[in-house]
């Protein structure tokens, strides 16, 4: 076995990466793949919490990198989504407790256990960043509508570039009443203002903040839109890259018709 | 063009537009924005190159970015002390 390992960063902070690695990450397990989603965010975690498992933490991945515990002591197992694990983040640590040699040195064996392996990054291009994307094989960048996360998205883009990473995009938290009234940007001109390839557009969605108070996993409710965009992100990332980004059967190609009123516009 | 930023805001077309323009500038002002560490490393290759060439002196050696509302341009200043034979 021989795993991937996929980044998501955004260079702003509070634009969805942490979501977007639990719901991907778990749509990606109920595809039947062995997926382990890491906090790289040291001192500030937040995906235990996300993902309803911050009452199981015993180790974390800095014990790992220091050899206090095996990776598999410190991989949480979803007891809901089979083949989903956690590494948490240490709390105490802060970011400079772990070094970028350090998670390529970790890189190999957890490529041995997993097909998947999703970090989890911090906000920042300094060193939580430097770590999360030391031993990345594909990056997916998250970005919001706004002026100032797409700025950011562009200077991480370069930084990945850089490290011959070529990222796909997220478009997240997309109000489409907002852009239909040409008061949002759309995900046309986030794309032609970035040039770099779309992997997923989520709405704003209330489900979001519901599966975070819960704690329940996004992509078990059939029902969340958002949670069908993360589940279409993961098949377009494993093997089905030709499947269409836009739900067509969903409000009867709700995108498609929007494109298309927007166009007529201009 | 602030009048063009406001005239669109308020009017019609929304804030889309007066977004993607904006940010379209911001990127390519980025982006025209040279670290020191950069400009120092420049100079350093410069002075190698034009050394093969002439007798220079380095310390009174300028090299800067000017900028002007459409363009960047990179300017080297350098007093010749003698061309070399060769
Ligand atoms: N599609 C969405 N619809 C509604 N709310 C969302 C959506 N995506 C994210 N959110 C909310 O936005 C907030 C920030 O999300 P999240 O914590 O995933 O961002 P982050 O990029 O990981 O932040 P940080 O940089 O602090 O790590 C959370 O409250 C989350 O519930
Ligand atoms: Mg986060």
């Amino acid at each position: 076995m021989e795993g991937k390992i996929i980044v998501v960063t955004s260079g702003k902070g509070g634009v969805g990466k942490t979501t977007a690695t639990a719901c991907i990450g778990a749509a990606m397990a109920m595809q039947g793949k062995q997926v382990v989603v890491i906090d790289m965010d040291i001192g500030l975690r937040n995906l235990d919490v996300v993902m309803g498992l911050e009452n199981r933490i015993v180790f974390n991945i800095v014990d790992v990198v220091k050899g206090r515990c095996k990776i598999k002591q410190a991989a949480i197992k979803d007891r809901r989504i089979d083949n989903l694990f956690l590494i948490p983040a240490s709390q105490s640590d802060n970011k400079d407790s772990l070094t970028p040699e350090d998670i390529i040195r970790l890189s190999k064996s957890l490529r041995g256990r997993f097909d998947y392996i999703f970090m989890d990054c911090p906000a920042g291009i300094e060193r939580g960043f430097e770590n999360a994307v030391a031993a990345a094989d594909e990056a997916l960048v998250v970005c919001t509508p706004e002026v100032s996360s797409i700025r950011d998205a562009d200077r991480i883009i370069g930084l990945l570039y850089a490290k011959s990473i070529t990222p796909k995009l997220i478009v997240n938290r997309i109000v489409p009443e907002m852009v239909a009234r040409g008061d949002m940007l759309s995900h046309e001109d986030v794309v032609e203002v970035l040039s770099i390839d779309l992997i997923g557009l989520v709405k704003m969605d209330d489900k979001v903040v519901v599966a975070t108070n819960t704690g329940l996993p996004l992509v078990l409710q059939k029902d969340s839109e958002a949670g069908n965009a993360f589940h279409r992100i993961a098949q377009r990332l494993n093997g089905q890259p030709n499947l269409p980004i836009e739900n067509s059967d969903n409000g009867k190609g709700f995108w498609r018709s929007l494109g298309r009123k927007l166009r007529r516009r201009n | 063009m602030f009048k063009d930023l406001f005239g669109n805001f308020f009017g019609r077309q929304g804030s889309r537009e007066v977004a993607k323009k904006r940010l379209k500038f911001a990127l390519v002002y980025d982006k025209l924005e040279v670290s020191d560490d950069l400009l120092n490393d420049l100079q350093r290759d410069v002075v190698e190159v034009i050394s093969k060439y002439f007798e220079v002196d380095t310390s009174a050696m300028k090299l800067d970015i000017k900028r002007s509302d459409d363009l960047s341009a990179l300017v080297l200043n350098t007093p010749i002390l003698s061309a070399k034979r060769r």
